[in-house]
């Protein structure tokens, strides 16, 4: 991406609340550049620098996903808990939200359908929700390790999945679902440590066992 | 008469000066140290060279992980053994260390770790094990083909620069990480060094061990590198 189409998906961004992610967007992102271009960007400029049709607002979707995720990391604190991370997260698509499902659609609706046989390309979202976790998890669980690592963010990724699903349909109950997939998934993660826990207990009783027997 | 006075004054001096000497990963060691720039924060750097530090720390602490499993299925067997016993639990000890300071590099520079974390405990356990049950000799021969991979692929990392060069230099953490691989090189030869002392190549098939042994260990190092 050249610097010049880095700058006007900067100054675009502000705009998309009100007018949604559309080349309209784009174009008029010109009227915002420090000297101000008299008129919006024509839709050939726009095409040449960001691509045409749908992959020019796809571009702007990723961007504003990138920027929200950059602000994730920039207004976190020490003591923000994953509750807090996820829900401010939430927050900042608020301004948005209306947009959010015209967005989600054109992720899913990749230029390399027709190769894949299918009707949608989940593969999009799936990344924005990895990308959310990993985010999310480096600000709120930065000491988890080796296969825990994974484990985490692949949890945090579905519950995030569906709270932003949630939102999408009833915004002021968002957080509380939230709370709620967070809640069972530590009680999940409790349940399985204590199994863990008990099966090393039988495990070393055996072994225990299996010396006293062999007379080791 | 003088200079023998000298001669001794340096040598009961020498144990002294070495503890005196800061090793590199004493600064990921001692919390006294842990909000210093150098162990706390990563260098912001362009795409290419955050993989390629990605790429260099996972297979880092992958082979530290690997290598912490292969003497502890050693010590499970030779623990007991007057000789060998102690001297698997030093390196084993050392290999404690370099894990220690590999995953704090981890979390420092938030690296993905390796996919085949599992695979490398039980694959390094069986390995260790193994070999140790074929005798000590084995167990040498293992450790030696296993800590030339390693001291080699510390080497390639640090006499190349080809990856080091990309990062910066101005940010404190990246030659405080040159240091580290260095020192950890340097401590995979002495291991190297030990197991040929006590008899690694009188070991049974020595060649073909050692052969399977490193083409092993330079797989789990490609794959580490992707997954």
């Amino acid at each position: 991406m050249t610097t010049t189409s880095a700058k006007l998906l900067k100054l675009a961004l502000p705009l998309v609340k009100n007018h949604g992610f559309t080349q309209e967007v784009l174009s008029l992102s010109a009227l915002s550049l420090p000297t101000p271009l008299a008129n919006p960007l024509p839709d050939a400029s726009v095409t040449a620098l960001f691509g045409p049709g749908d992959d020019a607002c796809r571009t702007l979707v990723h961007a504003w996903l990138d920027d929200a995720r950059r602000r994730m990391k920039e207004e976190s604190t020490e003591k923000m808990g994953m509750g807090d991370v996820l829900k401010a997260r939430l927050k900042s698509n608020e301004p948005v939200l209306e947009h959010l499902p015209e967005a989600f659609a054109l992720l899913a609706s990749s230029p390399l359908l027709p190769l894949l046989l299918l009707p949608v390309d989940p593969a999009p979202i799936i990344k924005h929700t990895a990308q959310v976790s990993n985010q999310a998890c480096w600000i709120a669980h930065g000491d988890v390790q080796e296969s825990s690592w994974y484990t985490r963010r692949a949890t945090i990724s579905a519950i995030y999945l569906a709270a932003e699903l949630h939102q999408l349909t009833s915004p002021k109950t968002a957080p509380a679902f939230l709370d709620l997939l967070l809640e069972n998934a530590e009680h999940a993660g409790k349940a399985l440590d204590e199994t863990a826990f008990f099966c090393e207990l039988c495990l070393e009783e055996l072994e225990r066992d299996c010396k006293e027997f062999w007379g080791v | 008469m003088l200079a023998r006075c000298r001669f001794l004054a340096a040598n009961a001096l020498r144990p002294s000066i070495r503890t005196i000497t800061c090793r590199a990963s004493d600064f990921y060691t001692d919390p006294s140290k842990n909000q210093e720039l150098g162990v706390s924060t990563s260098p912001d750097i362009s795409p290419k060279q955050r993989e390629i530090l990605d790429r260099a720390l996972r297979v880092d602490q992958a082979g530290e992980i690997a290598a912490n499993w292969i003497y502890r299925g050693q010590f499970a067997v030779l623990g007991r053994d007057p000789r060998v016993g102690p001297l698997i639990q030093e390196m084993w000890d050392q290999e404690k260390l370099h894990l220690e300071v590999m995953d704090k590099l981890q979390l420092q520079h938030e690296v993905r770790p390796t996919l085949l974390s599992d695979v490398a405990k039980v694959t390094g356990y069986a390995l260790g094990a193994a070999t140790a049950l074929m005798g000590k000799e084995a167990a040498m021969a293992c450790t030696e083909a296993v800590e030339t991979v390693i001291g080699e692929h510390y080497d390639d990392k640090f006499s190349q620069l080809k990856d080091f060069e990309l990062l910066p230099s101005s940010h404190p953490s990246i030659p405080l990480l040159r240091d580290v691989i260095k020192e950890f090189r340097d401590d995979e030869l002495e291991h190297l060094d030990i197991a040929v002392e006590h008899h690694s190549q009188r070991a049974p098939a020595h060649a073909l061990l050692s052969a399977v042994v490193a083409g092993g260990c330079k797989v789990a190092i490609e794959l580490c590198k992707r997954f």
